[in-house]
């Protein structure tokens, strides 16, 4: 009997697990296929999708091959000495079937070529068998090697923002001047203006002490806010929740042109007291109802053990309010370093990596390769906090969850 | 919550912890709110009325017009009923998918798994979230093979392919999943807290009164968190007013995808003035839920 | 909590806007998030450093040469132009057999930032300027100096050139470097294959389309996908419809606001374009096709195998981009351009230099220059187009060469509109494009473009 009910209630519950693991699927594939792709070869990704890395690689053209070049230069090509078909210079003579096509409309040895069976009249149709033929013949001939199907390349790329012919590695190498002028080929190219390695130490620069900062004197004003009695305390903290969902874009011009005016404009100090302001509200909110929920009786007796303020704070408040700390410490982390407004506006010349990313889809296209391997090097850190904090995160999104 | 009396301090004690944050806070959010203001009513040069920008013969409403400007100009219009969309739509949107699957989680053994796999999004960049779904939405108009997820599924069931990002019928609505997509988890983990946080022996009450599930969850759970609901709402309301991210790096506000952001945005360097109108229009909109948010909160302390 | 929430509004409204009101005026801007245009060529990064010029000293030279017109070595010229990186090393390369001839010295400096530009004229003027548009003729009148009274020579240039120049008949500016973008890339060896010709005129290229279509070829590849700047490429083509149905001077009316962008020839180019660049017969996946791919991608369509289509047009840069893509192509056989057939004028980008002083050094720069040594140096460095007439035949680039032969046919130079108009025309403008191709009425989406051209030119 009880195997039964156990069956029973497992398809009773079918329903429900199957529509969490579809939710979740559909929530994964979206990151999963960019992730994929950020490993891909540039010509894999611009002319195949990312999930056929899981099917077999096809040959391409050998079949139009053996329909029309099979009868007479053989199944390798070698048949004819005098047109050896494996011969890499003979192929590179044909970069397009159109080219191939030129030469195989005209008699060769007064004789027609491609009669039987005979190629299409009409040049593009000829050319939709030519195409794939060229192919194969470039395979065979050793100049067209299909590579690997996975390459670290396109993070290469990304981290030192190469926009060249091939790649950043390939084109070092070989020496390719005409692409490498901003680059030195060594490991300071990772701190090239324009790549990812650059943005993500700008984004170090930029989160550290704007995570650091308004935790600071958020700590302190909320110490006031609960602990310390004063005249207009409880209508501040209104104003205070209601500075919370002010937009920053309210003071992006003031702010800019006042930066502009001190001599701070473009520089980290500004974008970190920008944040720090930004940050405060929401870090004195939850500070204070956290350090205000402390037991009251642990101050009491500090205070009646001598303890002044400024020890009770440091002592006792500080210490408690770790957990909160913590809490605001990821949301504010993970604030900034996924901004953009911000930093795109007050730190146009230092770009951090969300900016880089933007300036990395190429209005020019086609270099999902890099942008993929960029996007993710912008996870990577935000991820690993995340997963490694996830608790904490929670905590601080369910302690107020109003964020400006 | 009110302060020992036993713990004495001098007058300006307190103004010492406070100083600080409130200069700060001050100099960075209340200043440039009301220089912003003041701006909305100057020209894009900031230096004369923004009635000096009116053409004769031409509609004009005199120092106020940016806000002309801010609430007739047709690309502001296009924002406005998008962000008018946003709100009708995304905002129940995310919050029923986040409510459904805490609901369906919280039945499965493998609920902490799912529920990160639901909110990791919220650990990347709008910027991120939005170079992954222009790869979704990613449509190959020659000959050939379609690399974007969407369109080669549409292929592979002999559909034409369709521009989900440039087309005005779907483009909003493709914008609009990226938000779910974005948002359900939040909604979902405060929902979830707060469905883990009732109390365990009225729901078994109700089911041992012969309430099926479905009723449970409509005459027990939804009228008990709705009190959260409305919070995840309000917070959710004022994520979709600011909407700009997402619309910037995926269609840049093209195709009738425009929202007030992304205008304010386009706006702040060539035209000072109705770049500050419309950044006011935004903390107008935001208002009610200020107000809200403040009385909730004198409510709750209230009740302290 | 209402009221009190009331009050501290107020209270804090006054004291902001007291605070607004004493804050001295300041006429920089903020700094701007500037929404990047993408600029086809070059987008080197704007820099700032002033790079000098070191010229070896030449020394104890006896008797200086003609063409420093009295400059003495070691005598200064400031330079200002918005150049860096390769470009920069190319003016050098162009400057130099004077410098050396000369041993004057070049204290460059380089910025794209008007405002720099604005702050250095108030305060101590460069000597000589190089800059892209010819904004500065109209804010500096005053304080160039005429061209011809430094040795300029006003027989290299074409009539149009100095009438681009000149202002109440003072002649201030002159062009030294131009590209054009009234171009069409195509494949020679795909034209041969099918017998097409390069078409000479409009109506030529207009009956090839046809024919294309009637051989169930796609005639063009249209991108106008580029982020913020979407819609730029068919600015581009629309303008080059312009300068065919009614040429150049219309353009520049449309530039100066005098003929409004809802004019009947402008909805007659439209007419064309929308043709083409909206059905899938004549260009590769019709609207959607247009609007999705980005602008590169559509290069490459002409050239991929079998290729997509048989044209792009697209500005000089596309060569460079072809290459790149496809180093096994070869220029003239696999690639090859032609000008916009029956453009009246050509469509592009130019440099003016300009002078605010008449030392000797800057004499013998403006002099050599628009003279042939200059001209010459300047076709074989190879720095885009020299509009002196003297440049030609000299280039030994096979595409700057055929490039320069279009300019010198055209009979007039329109800078892009998108470069030129405001920003928010020219927004506008692109909207409209897109509407357009979206299969928005022609009429209505002009009309928007119109008014914002109205209002932003003020006319």
């Amino acid at each position: 009997m009880k195997p039964l009910t156990r069956l029973n209630r497992l398809l009773s519950r079918l329903p429900t697990h199957l529509a969490v693991v579809v939710m979740c699927i559909m929530w994964l594939i979206p990151t999963l296929g960019l992730f994929i792709t950020s490993f891909r070869p540039r010509e894999d990704v611009r002319t195949s999708g990312w999930w056929t890395v899981f099917l077999p690689r096809e040959q391409v053209g050998q079949v139009e091959y053996e329909t029309y070049c099979a009868s007479c230069h053989g199944a390798d090509g070698k048949a004819l000495p005098q047109a050896d078909l494996t011969n890499p210079d003979l192929i590179a003579r044909y970069p397009r079937s159109n080219r191939l096509l030129a030469m195989l409309r005209k008699e060769i040895n007064g004789r027609p070529h491609l009669v039987d069976p005979p190629l299409p009249e009409n040049p593009r149709q000829a050319q939709e068998f030519l195409s794939p033929v060229l192919t194969y013949l470039q395979t065979i001939s050793g100049g067209h090697v299909a590579g690997h199907r996975f390459t670290l390349r396109n993070y290469a790329d990304a981290l030192v923002g190469y926009k060249g012919t091939q790649d950043y590695l390939t084109d070092c190498q070989q020496g390719v001047s005409s692409t490498l002028a901003k680059f030195n080929c060594d490991a300071s190219d990772l701190l090239n203006p324009e790549g990812m390695g650059r943005a993500f130490l700008n984004t170090v620069i930029v989160t550290v002490p704007s995570t650091i900062l308004p935790i600071l004197f958020a700590a302190l004003a909320a110490y006031a806010f609960a602990w310390l009695d004063f005249k207009g305390r409880q209508w501040l903290f209104a104003i205070l929740v209601g500075l919370q969902i002010v937009p920053l874009q309210m003071t992006l011009v003031p702010i800019a042109r006042m930066y502009v005016r001190l001599g701070i404009a473009d520089t980290f100090l500004g974008i970190w007291l920008f944040h720090t302001g930004f940050g405060l509200p929401y870090a004195i909110y939850l500070m204070r109802n956290f350090i205000g929920s402390l037991p009251r009786e642990i101050f009491e007796s500090a205070y009646l053990d001598g303890a002044n303020h400024w020890t009770a704070f440091r002592r006792l408040a500080l210490p408690l309010a770790a957990p909160a700390i913590a809490s605001l410490g990821i949301f504010q982390f993970l604030w900034v370093w996924n901004d953009f407004l911000v930093a795109k506006i007050f730190l146009s010349t230092h770009p951090v990596l969300t900016v880089q990313v933007t300036n990395l889809i190429d209005p020019r296209g086609s270099n999902w390769h890099i942008l993929t391997g960029a996007a993710f090097l912008s996870f990577i850190v935000p991820m690993i906090v995340f997963f490694a904090f996830q608790r904490y995160f929670v905590r601080g999104l369910l302690a107020g969850s109003v964020k400006g | 919550m009110t302060v020992p009396t036993i713990m004495r301090q001098g007058r300006w004690t307190p103004w010492f912890y406070l100083l600080p944050a409130l200069v700060i806070m001050f100099v960075f959010i209340v200043y440039p709110t009301f220089n912003t203001v003041y701006l909305s009513f100057l020209d894009k040069t900031s230096t004369r009325p923004a009635s000096a920008a009116c053409v004769p013969d031409e509609p004009c409403w005199g120092i106020f017009e940016n806000y002309r400007y801010a609430l007739t100009n047709p690309e502001m219009v296009i924002a406005l009923r998008n962000n008018a969309l946003w709100l009708l739509l995304m905002v129940p949107g995310t919050v029923i998918v986040g409510l459904l699957f805490a609901v369906l989680a919280d039945k499965v053994p493998y609920e902490s798994v799912a529920k990160s796999i639901i909110f990791m999004p919220m650990a990347i960049s709008f910027i991120g979230a939005g170079i992954i779904w222009r790869f979704v939405y990613y449509i190959e108009t020659g000959g050939g093979e379609q690399i974007g997820l969407l369109n080669a599924i549409l292929v592979a069931l002999g559909r034409e392919p369709v521009a989900f990002l440039s087309n005005p019928a779907i483009n909003n609505f493709a914008l609009m999943v990226v938000g779910v997509w974005l948002w359900a988890g939040f909604c979902m983990t405060i929902l979830s807290a707060a469905l883990k946080g009732l109390p365990a022996e009225v729901l078994e009450a109700a089911r041992v009164d012969g309430a099926s599930e479905w009723q449970v969850f409509w005459k027990v759970m939804l009228p008990m968190i709705m009190p959260t609901i409305v919070v995840v709402t309000t917070t959710m309301v004022i994520n979709i007013l600011k909407i700009f991210d997402i619309v910037f790096v995926m269609t840049g506000g093209n195709y009738g995808t425009e929202v007030i952001a992304n205008r304010m945005f386009k706006l702040i360097v060539t035209d000072t003035g109705r770049s500050m109108a419309i950044a006011v229009l935004l903390i107008v909109l935001t208002i009610p839920i200020m107000v809200f948010n403040v009385r909730r909160f004198r409510r709750e302390e209230a009740a302290r | 909590m209402k009221g009190l929430l009331a009050k501290l509004l107020v209270a804090s409204a006054v004291i902001a806007l007291l605070v607004a009101a004493c804050a001295p005026a300041t006429p920089t801007q903020a700094p701007p998030p500037k929404t990047e245009e993408a600029a086809p060529p070059a987008t080197e990064a704007p820099a700032t450093e002033a790079p000098a010029t070191e010229a070896p000293a030449t020394e104890a030279a006896p008797a200086q040469p003609d063409m420093c017109m009295g400059a003495q070595p070691g005598d200064e010229l400031s330079v200002m132009y918005q150049w860096s990186g390769a470009e920069e090393e190319k003016i050098n390369a162009i400057f130099k057999p004077l410098v050396d001839a000369c041993g004057i010295k070049i204290v460059a400096e380089s910025t794209r930032d008007a405002a720099v530009l604005d702050a250095r004229v108030q305060s101590s003027p460069p000597d000589l300027l190089f800059w892209p548009t010819t904004a500065p003729l109209t804010l500096y009148t005053d304080k160039l100096v005429p061209l011809d009274t430094l040795g300029a020579n006003a027989d290299n240039y074409a009539s149009f050139w100095i009438d681009l120049g000149s202002v109440d008949g003072k002649w201030l500016a002159v062009p030294v470097k131009a590209d054009i973008k009234s171009i069409i890339w195509y494949s020679p060896v795909q034209f041969e294959a099918f017998g097409y010709e390069v078409p000479t005129t409009f109506e030529e290229l207009d009956a090839l389309v046809e024919k294309m279509v009637a051989d169930g070829n796609v005639p063009w590849s249209m991108g106008f996908e580029s982020g913020a700047a979407t819609g730029w490429t068919g600015s581009d083509f629309i303008q080059d419809i312009l300068l065919a149905q009614q040429g150049p001077e219309y353009v520049m009316g449309i530039i100066s606001g005098d003929i409004p962008y809802n004019d009947a020839g402008v909805v007659a180019a439209y007419e064309t374009y929308v043709k083409w660049a909206a059905d899938p017969k004549y260009t590769v996946g019709g609207a959607d096709g247009t609007l999705n791919t980005p602008f590169l991608e559509a290069i490459y369509k002409v050239f991929s195998d079998p290729p997509e289509a048989m044209m792009v047009k697209q500005s000089g840069f596309a060569g460079g981009e072809i290459v790149k893509e496809y180093p096994d192509l070869e220029y003239g056989t696999d690639f090859d351009f032609f000008a916009f057939p029956g453009a009246k004028g050509m469509q592009g980008g130019a440099d003016f230099l300009m002078a605010f002083s008449d030392k000797p050094a800057a004499k013998a720069m403006v002099a050599y220059l628009t003279g042939e040594e200059g001209a010459t140096t300047w076709a074989q460095v190879g720095f885009d187009l020299s509009p002196n007439k003297l440049a030609e035949g000299k280039y030994t680039d096979p595409q700057l060469a055929k490039k320069a032969e279009a300019l010198a046919n055209a009979a007039g130079f329109t800078p892009d509109l998108g470069d030129t108009i405001p920003a928010p025309f020219g927004e506008a403008e692109w909207k409209a494009i897109i509407e357009v191709v979206q299969g928005g009425d022609i009429a209505t989406a002009l009309e928007a473009a119109a008014a914002a051209q109205a209002e932003a030119l003020g006319k």
